[in-house]
Formats: C-alpha cells, structure tokens, sequence
C-alpha cells in the first residue's frame, strides 16, 4: 500500500530537481528548516513550526530522475521526475511496509463489522 | 507516526498474530485453547500472541468463568487508516506550496 500523488511544474527539469534537493528550495514547500546531504547515506533532518522533527537517510540518488529518502520512524518517500510537455511531473510515492497488512485487515467484511 | 499506530503493525507484522486477528474477526469471539486447537501453536504461544494484540488494542480479552475470551476490537485499524489519510492531505498540502513556488519563479 502506498500514497501516490502528481502534480505537474512548469519549469525544466533542472529547476524542478533543485526544488527538490536543495535545502533552501525545500524550506519553500516541504518543511520549516531542511538539512539534506543528497548522496546516498546522507542524512536528512527536517524540522517544522509545530516542533515536529524527522529524521532520513538518503536511499538513492539519481541525478534529475529520482531520489528515494527512508524515514528513520517509518516508511519511506519516492520522489521521481519526468518529462512533461507543460514542464516537469513530480510523482511522489509514500509507503510503509506494514500498511498492506492494516488494509487488508480493515477491508475484511467480518472485522469491519466485528 | 503515534505510538498507537506504531504498535499496531508491530503487533500485525508476525504472521501467526495476523492469523489471530483474522480468525478472531471471523468466529466473532474465541478462547486460547479453541484458537490452538486448529492451529500448528501450543495454548500458551497462542496466549502470548493475544496478549501482544492486546496490548496493541487490536483485541479485548474478558475473563469468563475458568476462560478468558477474546473479541478483536478494528478500532486501532481505523486509527491506522486515520494516518494514512493525514500523509495524503500533508502531500497535498507540500505540492500545492511547491507549485505555487516553482509558478513565482517561471520567467514572465
């Protein structure tokens, strides 16, 4: 099980990938405060107002394709660029391995009602 | 992610306390020695279980006479969806922003 979303950027990829990566860039739309070492290993700390603080580790890194970050609390985040003729698509995947379980379980007729 | 939340896949993560769960959803209510007897678990490894899900609010057990029942309880699950729905409204939420940013800076 997985959260997916898209949404499409009109500028080049380059400048997408910056939005990404870049911690200042990040500060504009992810989060409040951004560390982020974009080579794989590299740790991640992003801080928000609320005082809530997260923690990753930098899973892979493909130069203006894709970047795979791993949450140290749970699951981990797909973020993965493409070509697109009004500028960029940014496809953004969230997972955790023990959803698929929760679900299943949840959509079982018989537990739903139990 | 809550500690509830937390708790509940740790507790769904093995697969004999899924097998639990599943059962306990179909036969409405059981006690450890009926689970055990169709099971490849003695009483007591199927006891330990339960008290896993338990603890994870997954199932209730309540003493009846010399047997203890338990009744599976979808309340954590719904706890567990509650979560993913909120990661979905935080990724709408980061888009929007990132869309609106990346819209101030294409040139006019």
């Amino acid at each position: 099980m997985e959260i997916e979303r898209e949404i499409v950027l009109p500028v080049p990829r380059e400048e997408a990938w910056e939005a990404l990566t870049e911690p200042e860039r990040l500060e504009e739309w992810f989060a409040n405060d951004v560390e982020l070492d974009v080579v794989p290993g590299g740790e991640g700390v992003f801080e928000w107002d609320n005082g809530e603080v997260r923690h990753a580790i930098v899973e892979s890194v493909e130069e203006l394709e894709r970047l795979v970050l791993r949450w140290d609390d749970a699951g981990r985040v797909e973020l993965e660029l493409t070509e697109h003729p009004a500028g960029t698509l940014v496809r953004v995947r969230e997972t955790a391995p023990e959803w698929g379980i929760a679900l299943d379980l949840h959509a079982s007729a018989a537990w739903a009602t139990a | 992610m809550g500690d509830g939340v937390g708790a509940v896949f740790a507790a769904l993560a093995d697969p004999s306390r899924r097998y639990l769960v599943e059962r306990l959803a179909h036969l409405g209510s059981s006690t450890p020695t009926e689970l055990a007897s169709e099971l490849p678990m003695t009483r007591q490894a199927v006891a330990k279980h339960l008290a896993a899900l338990e603890h994870a609010g997954l199932v209730r057990a309540r003493r009846e006479g010399r047997q203890t029942v338990y009744r599976p309880d979808p309340a954590p699950l719904r706890d567990a969806t509650a979560w993913m729905d909120r990661v979905g409204v935080e990724w709408d939420a980061r888009l929007e922003a990132l869309a609106r940013h990346a819209a101030g800076r294409e040139p006019a």
